[in-house]
């Protein structure tokens, strides 16, 4: 009987303590509910945690709209895709939020994008770039850029820039932002030179591996001028080092998700005059809204802010505004005036969102130099 | 004895009742979030009752349930998703032409699924049911892994690590469910033929199963083959439950989750099975409030996201602890069983707290 016992305790126990924790929130009659949807566990919980510090911010800095107190309601998807969609439906159906922020992680935000498009609630993503998120969705719009823009920038800057002729591209196959750049930088990197020869090389790898030096003895047999390998910091930290020690002395280029202490921590010097493209540098003058933001930042929570933490706080200032210029909390009107959202003076840049629903605006290049990212310069859309 | 057989079947043909009007009511009521997790759980359930058969009543460790569920997600995506969606979903390289303009109906879809999840168990069971234990487990789960790196790179068939979206929403529950009954009825059919008493044989000792003659590699492949044509079954119902699949959905962490939920449940109970998926389903679901924060009395708790989730491991511990056959052990839901637990009951009731002696008597019924 006591083991029973033991379990019925802790079922007692945690259903008392889950109606206690969900008694008292449905509080004031008049609050607009804002959801937000993040990985707040699993592998993709530190984004989820960064995009948290920038959407805390700014729920402290305009804690309400219309008159009327705004409710935050953060649930964690787990980063799982089903874990995601029951998300979603939860803050429509339970929490009653008249508009969306979410999600790290393009996957994650596809399987939350459909629910809300059944359910005519508008989302503002805050960094998935694929482009299949906002693709066909009326309801789906995102502060950041998206993959095809982010190639394009790098090509232009090698090209223009850097005078790179012949480029070798290495992606990781296993991830659709990696191999969304990849296909959209050789684009334009081939539009750009008229030359398909210019790219030397086109291989690939899967997230996890740790060994790069098989594709690099290839794609240095090359000679290129410069290696695009569009993954995540780790692999990106380590293909650097292991290109370094094989001799290669052109440029290595990334994108955004190399933008990690991790990746000149693990790359040492190797990581020295690394160059890739972003969302934002706090140096980097993108908008007025920008600088006093990093100081707002630093004083809450004493560190610079990542550009994860920037489009967090992008994407829940652009949802209360488009809620201030609907004027009232229907999710349909404030769709609406989502969809007219036009130079809106945002941390990460002057956004104005296209028919597709995603921010154009300008992206940062970031060098790295003596330890740290350096900002080199903004291209223009 | 004849009578209380009739009296079970009327039983269970009132209680199915019951079940269908439960999920007319369910289906035109519920709001769609509570739907959502009715629809999650009977994918959990069949995935549950799948490795149960294979693991529980055969004894084989395979964990390439997450490989099968794929192939049957992928199939039943690509074949019911609209041209339309395909030439949207397909813009780095376009489909191949062979799959670009199909467009079927579900159930065939899901079949499909099924068929081709059974044929690639073939494949695989073919040189991997000759292993045993641990190496069976590593042979079926790197042959999991291989199946979702080949769909990572079969870019103009799978659309690759972009993912598929836009898959019509054609589960509701009664696909969902409707599965799920018929995936619990042919394999309680099945375990509880002579087959089934083969396949324990078979987990029980290999060479004594053998000395008696049964045919020890065709009874693993057939009950290998049906868990993996309702795995497949079952990715094809949650493909077109959340309307968008990549290969990230199917690690290895789906297959732990389901080895998981099967445990917790109990080897070899189907009832095991039924109600730790529920219970898994449910329970992260309604723990959810936890992670928010709230007021306890004068203290303030802040929101710990993750806070569930070590509530539910806790739970997963003291199964384990005090359950160590899980909560079911191999025990299955009986009226039998039932009829005499209320009996007792009402016996105590009556009995005005006077002490009964300890029922020590399992139920153990037959159906």
């Amino acid at each position: 009987m006591s083991r029973k016992k033991v379990l019925l305790v802790w079922l007692t126990l945690s259903l008392l303590l889950s109606l206690v924790a969900a008694g008292p929130v449905a509080g004031q009659e008049d609050e607009i509910v804002i959801g937000v949807y993040e990985p707040m566990t699993g592998p993709q919980a530190a984004g989820g945690e960064l995009t948290m510090q920038g959407v805390y911010l700014a729920h402290e800095v305009r804690p309400e709209v219309l008159g009327r107190p705004i409710r935050l309601v953060l649930v964690d998807n787990r980063s799982d895709k089903a874990e995601s969609a029951t998300a979603v439906q939860r803050l429509i159906e339970q929490e009653g939020a008249v508009a969306i922020i979410g999600s790290y992680g393009s996957s994650n935000s596809m399987a939350g994008g459909e629910v809300a498009e059944r359910a005519g609630v508008p989302v503002m993503g805050c960094s998935p770039t694929n482009p299949l998120v906002t693709e066909g969705k009326d309801y789906y719009f995102r502060a950041c850029f998206i993959d095809p823009f982010q190639g394009r920038v790098m090509a232009k800057y090698a090209v223009e820039e850097l005078g790179v002729e012949k480029v070798a591209i290495i992606q990781d196959v296993a991830q659709d932002y990696s191999v969304g750049l990849a296909a959209f930088f050789r684009e334009a990197f081939i539009e750009l030179t008229g030359d398909a020869k210019g790219i030397v090389a086109f291989t690939a790898y899967q997230t996890g591996d740790q060994d790069f030096t098989a594709q690099l003895a290839s794609v240095m047999a090359k000679n290129p001028d410069a290696i695009y390998a569009p993954g995540y910091f780790g692999d990106g930290a380590l293909l650097a080092r292991q290109a370094r020690e094989m001799g290669y002395q052109g440029y290595i280029l990334g994108a955004d998700a190399w933008e990690a202490p991790e990746l000149i921590e693990i790359g040492g010097s190797a990581a020295e005059g690394i160059l890739i493209t972003s969302h934002y540098h706090p140096e980097a003058e993108l908008s007025p809204a920008s600088q006093p933001f990093v100081e707002l930042f630093m004083e809450k929570y004493g560190e610079r802010p990542s550009a994860f933490a920037a489009l967090g706080y992008d994407a829940y200032m652009l949802v209360v505004d488009a809620i201030e210029r609907a004027g009232t909390d229907d999710p349909k009107a404030i769709r609406d005036a989502m969809a007219e959202t036009k130079d809106y003076e945002a941390v990460t840049g002057t956004i104005t969102l296209d028919k597709n629903g995603d921010a154009v605006k300008d992206a940062v290049i970031l060098k790295v130099e003596d330890g740290e990212f350096k900002y080199v310069g903004t291209v223009k859309p | 004895m004849r009578t209380s057989i009739t009296r079970n079947r009327i039983l269970t043909v009132l209680a199915l009742a019951g079940f269908v009007v439960f999920l007319v009511y369910a289906q035109t009521n519920w709001d769609a979030y509570r739907l959502r997790i009715l629809n999650l759980c009977a994918v959990y359930t069949i995935f549950a009752v799948t490795f149960n058969l294979i693991y529980g009543y055969t004894g084989q460790f395979s964990l390439g349930h997450a490989g099968f569920a794929a192939i049957g997600a992928y199939a039943a995506a690509l074949l019911t998703m609209s041209p339309e969606q395909k030439a949207a979903n397909f813009f780095l390289a376009p489909i191949i032409p062979l799959l670009r303009d199909v467009e079927w109906p579900f159930l065939p879809a899901l079949l499909v699924g099924g068929t081709l999840a059974a044929l690639a168990s073939l494949l695989i069971g073919w040189p991997a049911l000759r292993l045993r234990g641990d190496y069976l487990a590593i042979a079926t789960l790197g042959f999991s892994e291989i199946i979702r790196v080949l769909f990572v790179n079969w870019q103009r068939i799978t659309n690759g690590s972009l993912g598929l979206k836009g898959i019509p929403d054609h589960t509701n529950v009664y696909w969902s469910w409707g599965a799920a009954l018929v995936t619990i009825f042919v394999v309680k059919r099945l375990v509880d033929s002579s087959y089934g008493r083969a396949l324990r044989a078979v987990r029980d000792d290999e060479v004594a199963a053998q000395a008696l003659g049964v045919r020890l590699f065709t009874h693993k492949m057939m009950a290998f083959m049906l868990s993996s044509f309702f795995v497949g079954v079952a990715g094809g119902l949650m493909a077109n439950l959340i309307s968008t699949i990549d290969p990230k959905v199917f690690m290895f962490f789906l297959t732990y989750q389901i080895v998981g939920i099967t445990v917790m449940g109990g080897m070899s109970s189907l009832t095991g099975s039924l109600v730790a998926a529920v219970l898994y389903t449910v329970f992260l679901e309604v723990l959810r409030p936890i992670e928010s924060p709230f007021d306890l009395g004068p203290l303030h708790i802040p929101g710990i996201p993750g806070m569930r989730m070590v509530l539910f491991s806790t739970l997963l511990l003291l199964v384990i602890l005090f359950y160590r056959q899980g909560l079911f052990g191999q025990r299955e839901f009986s009226w039998d069983g039932l009829l005499n637990t209320l009996a007792r009951l009402h016996r105590r009731v009556t009995g005005l707290w006077g002490r009964t002696p300890p029922p020590s008597t399992v139920e153990k019924g037959e159906q």
